[in-house]
């Protein structure tokens, strides 16, 4: 039984955020300057995915849109798709995310998985509605499939070494009510 | 306990989709003045990027430097082979070595029997990557001097040796430099010798391919391509690379820069080359019709 009082409620959400800007550092280091033929996963979206359906009340909707909105102009992306096409994505796992806590992790990735491939269409469909460049289609995918893939890995890393699981019957929230 | 809990989500439910609902509105209001008036919003990213990417700087740099060690620990492995060929490299650059040494000083000699002065205001002033764009989707770096130093959007960079990108986007202690490589940068450029104009267009590929070039049968591989200074934003001259042929059948340039480490870019000060507007004063002061009429009193 392990009771979740505010103070670590708060503590997640900072180290939720402390996660973000690790994942955006690493970003923008400059190993690579030479344009590359494939695109590394989208960890930002993958972690964030993970959390959402682990423990919502980790990642409430304004922290979510305000470093994804960080993440747009730190990353050169056009400032506010991305984040609108996540904040949503996560909204609608929020949602799921009662269902979810019973589920395999097949059954969560096959949810998460299509999350991830909605968000990406979505924001090539919009790119190509304001009559923006869109990214060449080669690195786009090899960014989703790479997504796909690490998912499971971002999960394992959630779940054993920052311990965010999902809640078990035995926890309760800080005013003793059952999650 | 069931009640309580529905009551709970009775009284956090609507906050939530207030909160989500705005969110939702500013991330779309925010994208939409993005689409709108680019620059505003590109200075508001630089600002951002120049208030956040500097504070990174005392970790970004042991880590980068950590991580390029360990790559070149990998390379360790082939060293006596890099070595044999570096030797081999240092017999052939040493002739060169020979040569550019008896041309710089041929080249005194002719710029002092001309009296030539080099042009003062293209100086340079140096910077160090801080990071680079963070997606593989654009090529462009963050460099460590901003508007604090004078520069200016559009200014060329350039690595030791050839063209690397121009600054778009200058905060106070930062600015960003937009690569050759990257989809949205064209450079008007020259290929010498057969001086073809033509335009360096990225593409996200390491070698950019040259576009609306006039007559692609006088170009070779290997030839120069440099800077026209067409356009006004660069000088003319820049080195920017060389052709070659990939497989496919359209010309590329390999560009000189070094572009696996960039590490140190000079910045061109370069005030803009004057546009030649009185084009008939080119001529005489006067133009050419007092040329015809001296003709016709001299005959």
């Amino acid at each position: 039984m392990t009771d979740i009082g505010p103070s670590r409620i708060w503590a997640r959400r900072v180290s939720f955020a402390a996660l973000v800007l690790l994942v955006i550092f690493f970003n923008l280091l400059p190993l690579q300057t030479l344009p590359r033929s494939w695109a590394g996963p989208d960890l930002l979206m993958a972690f964030a995915f993970a959390w959402v359906v682990r423990r919502p009340e980790f990642v409430p909707p304004l922290l979510l849109g305000g470093l994804f909105l960080l993440a747009d102009l730190l990353l050169q992306r056009p400032p506010g798709l991305w984040a609108l096409l996540m904040l949503l994505a996560c909204e609608r796992l929020r949602g799921q995310s009662r269902s979810l806590r019973d589920a395999t992790l097949t059954t969560e990735f096959l949810g998460v998985g299509s999350m991830i491939i909605l968000v990406s269409l979505g924001y090539r469909f919009f790119l190509a509605l304001f009559m923006l460049d869109l990214p060449p289609l080669g690195l786009a995918l090899s960014q989703l499939g790479m997504t796909l893939v690490f998912y499971p890995l971002t999960v394992f890393l959630t779940h054993a070494l920052l311990g965010v699981r999902k809640a078990t019957p035995g926890d309760y929230d800080s005013k003793g009510q059952a999650l | 306990m069931a009640k309580d809990r529905s009551n709970g989500m009775d009284y956090t439910a609507p906050l939530r989709r207030l909160i989500v609902t705005v969110l939702v509105l500013v991330l779309a209001a925010t994208f939409l003045i993005w689409r709108i008036d680019s620059p505003r919003v590109e200075r508001f990213r630089a600002q951002v990027t120049d208030q956040i990417v500097p504070n990174f700087d005392w970790a970004m740099a042991p880590v980068t430097g950590t991580i390029n060690l360990l790559r070149d620990l990998q390379s360790y492995r082939q060293l006596a082979e890099q070595n044999q060929e570096l030797r081999r490299e240092l017999r052939k650059m040493q002739a060169w070595k020979e040569a550019a040494l008896q041309l710089e000083q041929e080249n005194a000699r002719l710029l002092d029997l001309n009296n030539v002065r080099l042009d003062p205001r293209l100086t340079y002033i140096t910077g160090v990557v801080l990071a680079d764009s963070g997606s593989p989707f654009r090529q462009s770096v963050l460099l460590n001097v901003g508007a604090r130093d004078g520069l200016v959007e559009g200014w060329a960079t350039m690595d030791g040796l050839g063209l690397v990108g121009r600054i778009s986007g200058v905060a106070q202690n930062t600015a960003r430099v937009l690569l050759v490589t990257d989809a949205s940068s064209r450079v008007p450029a020259f290929i010498q010798p057969s001086g073809q104009k033509a335009m360096v267009a990225g593409d996200n590929s390491a070698a950019p391919p040259i576009d609306f070039l006039e007559s692609p049968d006088l170009v070779r591989p290997g030839d120069r391509v440099v800077t026209s200074g067409d356009g006004g934003v660069f000088p003319a001259g820049l080195l920017i690379g060389q052709v070659a042929a990939s497989p496919d059948g359209r010309l590329r340039v390999r560009l000189a820069a070094d572009y696996e480490r960039l590490e140190f870019l000079r910045v061109l000060r370069h005030y803009g080359t004057p546009p030649v507007s009185d084009t008939t004063g080119v001529l005489t002061p006067e133009g050419p019709r007092l040329l015809v009429q001296e003709d016709a009193t001299s005959d």
